[in-house]
């Protein structure tokens, strides 16, 4: 049977992989993208039900999918099923994995905050006094960030402030502030903390995603194949040059075993599949730091307040209403101390009604309470940084395969005290602001979900100059393998507190560039 | 020519000449009929695939019968439906969770669901009998309004996150009932059936109607 020769194998089909084979193709080079799902059918896959039509009355079967969160029995079919793929993770140490294997991955249903990492995360270790630096800087990244914000169509308020760099956004006009949001923002100000506003994708046509506003290009070329159901077990080695040579993969449905041949392999399955891939390949680990430094982001810290004016239908026009976006604003300056290290952002809700469980109360009480402070609510809810830690690492566990016979990831994740006072400052920092508003607190928390819950688990195969010290250099390109390229969250060396995908596409798109031009001068 | 009209034809056009070659002579081009699947008395063991299927209207089965009990004891279901009773009335002109069928349906959802989640609901629910039977010298079913509000007042508890366990078991219990008797009350049929009559809106665990996703492509089991 003929089979067709690719430059480039990619593993993934989310914003990565989706970048990596829209500037690739558009140099010329042939790419084959493998992806483990399928394609999905919105007209076929999905449906409009009442939820007292779904079978569990919209509670989701129970024990399915005890880690997502974020599933519900409208969306429980369209993510990873924990038992077709499990992970497994310490007793006393849950971690959410959140996974989507459709073509697109989880670019199909991200939040859209689109932020640049600053010079205070890439430059993170001369602030902090410890940890690693990235080995490149905001300056370094800026030409990618921009044209990345182009494609997604990201707005946003332009405001020259260094922690909070700003990009070039389609719209930067936001209507006015509610009183509530001045009311927060003077506040703010005062403590010398500056407030913005959020910046989202807008993508086109409802949808900021590979399969719309990356691939489609790609495929024009007539340079790129997409296989779907497509799983990949393993990176073929040359082991007369030590090269990849290509990779092995099952088909989803069938179990059947495949090969492709391809001269370089990039990765793009998201950071933990990826570094999955690598592990259960054995290559690309000298440094002994495959794994480690995983990382993401905290929510959970929340802080909920009453605004008395707004309650039993009362607010005025102009009182209730809007958000405000307030980039990290904690130890900004090495002078100034804290009994942590590293920030997190604050989104500010306005207008939003009280949740039942807020309120120690039942039936009729409970509800006129609910009725009385319906709209009247402000809630103020932080990304925080934790920091990248040796011991937070992911292994394979020896002892449990997927569905396919695949060798499955060992998470391990804990909080420390940096995390923990990180989250309390955050939780009584919102507090003060809100009572300084005269408002009433009605639920504050400076708990977390598990790690993994913010879907920002980046790391675990980290860039840097020193092959001893990290997985990757400064193109995400293995040290080790010169044909292995990783363009997913995996060369993170710290998460930030920012929304990691706009980074995520920049890098994606360096890397790509670099590898074109090194296949162009033969380099590789 | 439309479609069905045409597909028609195709069925009827070999009829008549079979029917007229058996009565009469053959006709002048034979060659040029297609092959009559009916005429085969072999062909007729193969399954036909219909051009069309009509839809027929069925019932949905809680239009026809209610939920059957049977994983709580006769004595714990009293206790979840007084809970019921108690906890989520009718208000306004939304029902509550009996008219809801809530603990009906808790009843099967808690049988098919995890053993941790099993024991605290035959925990909560026994021990509030025991407290019953202590302060009152009566099932926790049998209890006034102000009597059962005595015992479970002191167990509701604030919580940001709804998923958010307490320390203490009981207070756990009860805000997992609580909050299962509402959703479930909330997403019924009948919640639904009030919202559109123009009652009371809620917002808190009640989506209405959302976009539902099958199993994509699933894997066969076979």
């Amino acid at each position: 049977m003929a089979v067709k020769s690719y430059d480039v194998l990619i593993v993934g089909s989310g914003h990565s992989g989706g970048m990596a084979a829209n500037i690739l193709t558009g140099k010329g080079i042939s790419c084959l993208m493998l992806n483990a799902g399928p394609e999905a059918d919105y007209e076929k896959d999905r449906a409009l039900k009442h939820t007292y039509e779904l079978p569990y009355r919209g509670f989701n079967k129970p024990g399915r999918l005890p880690h997502v969160f974020q599933a519900d029995e409208f969306n429980a079919n369209q993510w990873v099923d924990e038992k077709e793929v499990p992970y497994t993770y310490p007793s006393d140490a849950p971690y959410n994995w959140v996974r989507v294997r459709l073509l697109g991955g989880r670019s199909l249903f991200w939040a859209r905050q689109s932020f640049r990492l600053s010079d205070y995360e890439f430059k993170a270790a001369d602030i902090d006094g410890t940890g690693e630096n990235w080995p490149i800087s905001l300056e370094d990244l800026a030409p990618y960030y921009s044209r990345v914000e182009q494609i997604f169509r990201v707005t946003g308020r332009k405001e020259g402030w260094p922690q909070f760099p700003d990009g070039d956004f389609v719209e930067s006009t936001f209507p006015p502030d509610t009183e509530t949001i001045k009311r927060v923002t003077e506040i703010a100000n005062k403590q010398g903390v500056q407030v913005s506003k959020w910046r989202s994708a807008l993508g086109r046509d409802g949808l900021a995603s590979s399969i719309n506003l990356l691939l489609p290009d790609a495929l024009t070329t007539g340079k790129l194949d997409i296989v779907q159901n497509a799983i990949v077990r393993e990176i073929s080695v040359d082991k007369n040059t030590g090269l990849a040579n290509g990779a092995h993969f099952i088909d989803r449905h069938s179990g059947r075993e495949m090969h492709v041949n391809a001269r370089v392999v990039v990765l793009a399955a998201g950071c933990l599949e990826s570094t999955r891939l690598l592990l259960n390949s054995k290559i690309g680990n000298s440094s002994g730091m495959m794994g480690h430094y995983l990382v993401d982001q905290m929510y959970g810290v929340s802080v909920v307040a009453s605004v008395p004016e707004a309650r039993d239908g009362k607010a005025p026009p102009g009182l209730m209403g809007g958000s405000a976006f307030i980039p990290r604003f904690r130890n900004l300056s090495k002078d100034k101390k804290s009994d942590f290290i590293k920030g997190y952002c604050v989104g500010i809700s306005s207008g939003a009604s009280a949740s039942a469980n807020y309120f120690p109360l039942y039936g009729a009480e409970l509800q006129a309470k609910l009725d009385s402070y319906a709209n009247s609510c402000v809630s103020g809810s932080i990304f925080g940084e934790r920091v990248a830690r040796h011991e937070n690492h992911v292994r394979i566990d020896p002892n449990v395969t997927d569905r396919w016979g695949i060798p499955v990831l060992h998470i391990e994740a804990r909080d420390t005290d940096n995390e923990r006072n990180l989250r309390k400052d955050a939780a009584d920092t919102i507090e003060s602001w809100f009572h300084d508003a005269g408002w009433e607190i009605i639920c504050k928390t400076d708990e977390v979900n598990p790690p993994g819950y913010s879907i920002h688990e980046v790391g675990t195969c980290r860039m840097g100059n020193d092959p001893n010290k990290s997985v990757l250099n400064k193109w995400c390109q293995s040290h080790d393998v010169k044909n292995v390229f990783v363009v997913d969250g995996a060369s993170f060396v710290t998460c930030g507190w920012q929304n990691p995908t706009m980074t995520i596409l920049a890098l994606s798109m360096r890397a790509s560039e670099y590898l074109a031009e090194q296949m162009r001068t033969n380099s590789i | 020519m439309k479609r069905r009209d045409f597909v028609q034809n195709l069925l009827i056009t070999p009829v008549a000449p079979a029917i007229a070659s058996a009565q009469t002579a053959p006709p002048a081009e034979p060659a040029r009929q297609q092959p009559l699947p009916q005429a085969n008395p072999q062909m007729r063991q193969t399954p036909q695939q219909p051009h069309e299927i009509p839809k027929l209207p069925t019932t949905d089965a809680d239009l026809t019968a209610q939920t059957a009990p049977q994983y709580f004891t006769a004595l714990e279901f009293a206790t979840l439906r007084k809970l019921g009773e108690i906890l989520m009335p009718p208000i306004k002109n939304n029902p509550g969770a009996i008219e809801a069928g809530a603990p009906e349906f808790l009843d099967f959802l808690i049988s098919v669901s995890p053993e941790e989640r099993q024991k605290l609901y035959r925990f909560g629910l026994d021990s509030l009998e025991q407290q019953s039977k202590h302060k009152f010298e009566k099932s926790f079913s049998e209890l006034n309004a102000e009597q059962a509000d005595s015992i479970l007042r002191p167990l509701l508890a604030s919580r940001f996150w709804p998923r958010d366990p307490f320390k203490d078991p009981m207070h756990n219990f009860i805000a997992e009932v609580h909050e299962d008797l509402r959703t479930a009350t909330m997403n019924s049929r009948e919640w639904a059936a009030a919202s559109e009559r123009g009652g009371h809106r809620f917002s808190r665990g009640f989506r209405g109607t959302g976009y539902y996703w099958y199993p994509i492509d699933p894997i066969s089991e076979g």
